[in-house]
């Protein structure tokens, strides 16, 4: 099998991701990767230049780039080969990340997604988060805004939480309500923020029960797979939820669907030459 | 040469003009003029041509029009399109129609034209009640006094004969228009980066609202324009849609099927314009001509009556296979008897023939496109990748 070079691109609602890959059968070499904030910018043109940057900074031409695969809200990204939906990428992103994988949990800055797959990154069942925002990155922005609080500050502020503060789990709007009563009635951030944690881990854990992934590593990818403060709160509700599930994040785990895209890339491309082939 | 955007652009401005002016100055242009309204899913435009009239498709309100009138004269259960349409009538959009034909579809359709002469008693209009049985002998005769049934009452209306000729010569014009109709669809199938469907469904609906000479010559400039055009082809999959040949969907969802990485190759939206699938001959009985095409050279739809069971779907499966479709979207109205009726058994078909398809519902004001996008994605990755 040749080498061929693809690259993902993912517009989330919070950022836009890229990765540049060298794909050679199951050798997965990186070439470049980018994160760009939208801050109310216009996310084409963001990956547009992300583009631009990773073929510079890793020596590539246009031209060399067998497929250029888009997830997110990409689908109208004009340079885009083709498109693949969050639910596929962000699945076999996952099990790139850790191959032990067979259930992922994708939380971003609007809503999370439960998807179940195999080992090789196929999807078997999904399940998104209803639009209610409560269980989203953007609401956890948004209450740490309100209390002050570096978002990179809430994992470990969370963890030192003693007597967690319980928030509704169902709507955003009563749960801004729930913290600002909180912050009134002198609650610490820590008890508030591991409160929302525990809800929103609570949420998650059945959306992952309901579509029958129940035991082994869940693969926690999306702009919150780094809060260390929701993971902790994930294993917890697992227990809670008496499932055998075990959450994990990668470092690179806010990349899982721009990987993923890339590697389908990959495999489309492969499949595209071997159907021409056969022709 | 006209451009696809110029071509496209009057199109969605006739699409979305609710008050029908253009059809409204035709009417206007010269003395005597008739404009007559028509409902899916086939209604005979050529007799309506000789007639010296202008068929004007009504194909309910879409989005874009609040319905509040409508809603009173139907149970919730019932689907959008006849709410919609009392809406058109009752707000005076319809002012200026002079006649309505109301083709078989459903018992909805059927009741709606009973409605109307109710409501507007002033209105020529008739319930066009297609035949179900498809031996010369007995549907065919009957289908030949139905369409005479329906000239004389345009013979009624015009005070003005139609002659054999006048029949034949609409029906060479619509002969035309099938033939055009034919290759832009052929056109689509091969190459469907150049001709996106929510521009051919544009084109097609607005071939229902103008004259269909006019509509001959924007068909054929398109045809040019879109071959011209420079456009990058991706890697989508190639689909066929069934199930929305009566009530039309928004065109923010064809748009969000084409969005969601599918090429549409393939569809039954507003089918009047490929109802008869051959040429309509131009010799001989005109009346029969026209009642033998439909007996033996038309579409399958599920407003027709399929007499044997093992041929249910065939026609789809066949239609999939011709356009290089590599699966299929069954996606019907809500509420939509013939359509949710046929859907186990055109979708049992797909299965035995290994033809990948998924199914889901809408209305013609449906909104919320992030569940069709996410549903068609999903279906264009998982045909893409795994199958």
């Amino acid at each position: 099998m040749s080498e061929i070079v693809t690259a993902g691109i993912d517009i989330g609602s919070g950022c836009v991701k890229s990765v540049l890959f060298k794909v050679d059968g199951e050798r997965v070499e990186w070439l470049a990767r980018e994160t760009a904030r939208i801050r109310n910018r216009d996310p084409f043109q963001l990956a547009d230049e992300a583009f631009g940057h990773m073929l510079k900074n890793s020596g590539v031409d246009r031209d060399q780039v067998a497929y250029v695969a888009s997830t997110g809200d990409a689908e109208n990204l004009k340079f885009a080969t083709g498109h693949f939906y969050s639910m596929t990428t962000h699945g076999r992103g996952a099990v790139y990340l850790n191959p032990e994988a067979r259930a992922v949990l994708d939380i971003g800055a609007l809503n999370g997604r439960a998807i179940k797959v195999d080992a090789s990154g196929k999807v078997l069942a999904y399940k998104m988060t209803s639009q209610c925002a409560s269980g989203s990155g953007q609401f956890l922005e948004n209450i740490a805004r309100y209390l002050g609080i570096a978002q990179d500050e809430i994992g470990s502020l969370s963890q030192k939480a003693d007597n967690p503060e319980k928030v509704s789990s169902i709507c955003a709007v009563l749960a801004e309500t729930d913290v600002i009563n909180m912050v009134s009635r002198g609650i610490t951030a820590s008890n508030i923020l591991k409160g929302i944690h525990v809800s929103m881990a609570v949420r998650l854990a059945k959306l992952l029960k309901s579509i029958g992934a129940t035991e082994g590593v869940v693969q926690v990818t999306g702009g919150l797979a780094l809060d260390t403060g929701l993971i902790a709160a994930l294993n917890e509700a697992a227990e809670q939820e008496k499932v055998n599930l075990v959450a994990t994040a990668h470092p690179e785990s806010i990349h899982a669907g721009a990987i993923g895209a890339a590697l389908w890339g990959a495999f489309r491309h492969q499949k595209l030459q071997r159907l021409a082939q056969a022709a | 040469m006209t451009s696809t955007a110029e071509i496209i652009d009057r199109c969605q401005a006739l699409f979305e003009d609710l008050n029908f002016s253009a059809a409204r100055a035709w009417k206007a242009a010269a003395p005597g003029r008739k404009v007559i309204g028509f409902l899916p899913v086939y209604a005979p435009l050529e007799m309506i041509h000789a007639a010296g009239c202008l068929p004007l498709g009504i194909f309910g309100g879409g989005d874009q029009m609040e319905v509040i009138h409508g809603d009173a004269y139907y149970q919730s259960y019932i689907c959008r399109i006849p709410r919609s349409t009392i809406e058109l009538g009752v707000t005076g959009r319809l002012d200026f129609v002079d006649g309505m034909i109301f083709p078989f579809v459903c018992d909805v359709i059927r009741n709606l034209s009973g409605i109307w002469k109710m409501m507007f008693p002033n209105v020529w209009s008739k319930f066009f009640d297609t035949p179900q049985n498809f031996d010369p002998e007995i549907g065919g005769n009957y289908y030949i006094h139905e369409l005479q049934e329906l000239r004389a009452g345009l013979e009624t209306l015009t005070g003005r004969k139609i002659t054999d000729d006048d029949l034949r010569r609409s029906i060479a014009l619509y002969n035309e228009n099938r033939r055009l109709v034919r290759e832009v669809y052929a056109f689509r199938a091969r190459e469907p980066w150049k001709a996106p469907t929510s521009e051919v469904y544009l084109l097609m609906r607005a071939g229902l609202m103008m004259d269909v000479a006019e509509h001959n010559r924007m068909l054929a400039d398109y045809l040019v324009a879109a071959a011209a055009s420079d456009r990058p082809q991706r890697d989508n999959v190639r689909v066929a849609v069934y199930g929305s040949f009566c009530e039309q969907p928004p065109l923010n969802l064809i748009k969000s099927i084409e969005m969601a990485g599918c090429y549409v190759v393939e569809d039954d939206y507003a089918l009047v314009n490929r109802f008869l699938t051959a040429d309509v001959p131009t010799d001989g009985d005109p009346v029969q001509a026209l009642a033998l095409a439909y007996l033996g050279q038309s579409v399958e739809t599920s407003c027709k009556y399929v007499p044997k069971e093992e041929d249910k779907g065939r026609f789809h499966v066949e239609q999939v296979r011709k356009a290089g479709a590599e699966g299929v979207i069954y996606a019907t109205p809500s509420f939509c008897d013939p359509a949710l009726l046929d859907r186990p058994m055109i979708c049992g078909r797909l299965k035995e023939a290994n033809i990948p398809h998924i199914a889901f519902k809408y209305a013609e004001n449906s909104g919320q496109m992030q569940p069709i996008r996410e549903q068609a994605g999903t279906f264009a990755d998982s045909i893409k990748l795994w199958s």
